[in-house]
């Protein structure tokens, strides 16, 4: 791992990657004390929902500390699975209204937060790709400081 | 006493974006003296959270109040935690970072606002 002859990649949350994770940061505020008051509210109303609203919520704080602590396969999962329940959850929703009578994150591919919950895992994933990539030059020294 | 306050909230924080996007202009990392602005943005939510507690405390008005807190607490620990992440970064992604984090408290200000006067 710190062989100095290896390429150094850069670290996800570093750059524009500050932003990234800024932005999830806000997302998984968003759904996570969405999801826990909905289910510390009013759970027996739509429990599937308000159950994956928290799910939701709870992916979205592991991708931020992934993305922010250079996690990169934890990220890669939470960021992917992200991908995948927007798209699962974002086509029920249209389909079929009956098993999602109320809002999550990613009814209606995350409409309610003008669809940042369907663009950030495709922005995610090519970041990871982007910074996994080993000929991208590291930043300099002074992005340590603080 | 509440939208005043709330007025007060909205507007510091797009100045505290707007000096921000002036930042990313031009290419430069967030500043202490940024900091301190973002430093009066949590000493006007505190007396705002305050205010809201001795309303809903003593007034009529009839909120949710689960929602309502959550919202103030969620306003409360956006900008400290934005402005050390930001703050680590000395590139103009900082200055970004911050222009993100202000224009959500201004965000939820309004929605506290919707959640207040709604019901």
């Amino acid at each position: 791992m710190t062989d100095p002859t290896a390429p150094r990649r850069r670290p996800t949350g570093t750059g524009a990657g500050r932003l990234l994770v800024a932005v999830y940061g806000v997302l998984a505020l968003a759904a996570t004390a969405r999801g826990l008051y909905q289910v510390g509210t009013k759970l027996d109303e739509a429990p599937v929902a308000y159950v994956l609203s928290l799910v939701a919520g709870v992916v979205y704080l592991v991708a931020t500390l992934a993305l922010a602590l250079d996690r990169r396969r934890l990220a890669w999962a939470a960021v992917g699975f992200e991908l995948a329940g927007v798209l699962v959850v974002g086509l029920l929703s249209i389909v079929d209204v009956g098993d999602f009578p109320d809002e999550t994150v990613w009814s209606r591919f995350g409409a309610g937060y003008g669809y940042v919950p369907l663009l950030l895992p495709f922005v995610g994933l090519w970041w990871l790709r982007r910074t996994g990539r080993p000929d991208v030059p590291a930043p300099a020294d002074q992005s340590t400081v603080g | 006493m509440v939208i005043p306050l709330a007025v007060v909230v909205a507007a510091l924080c797009v100045a505290l974006a707007g000096w921000a996007t002036w930042f990313v202009v031009a290419d430069r990392a967030v500043v202490l003296r940024q900091l301190w602005g973002g430093a009066v943005v949590e000493g006007v939510l505190l007396v705002q959270a305050v205010v809201l507690a001795v309303v809903q405390a003593t007034g009529s008005q009839d909120v949710d109040g689960v929602l309502l807190w959550g919202y103030v607490v969620t306003q409360l620990v956006i900008l400290p935690v934005a402005a050390a992440w930001a703050f680590a970064e000395r590139t103009r992604w900082s200055s970004v970072v911050l222009l993100v984090a202000a224009l959500t408290v201004a965000f939820l200000e309004y929605r506290l606002l919707q959640i207040w006067g709604t019901v």
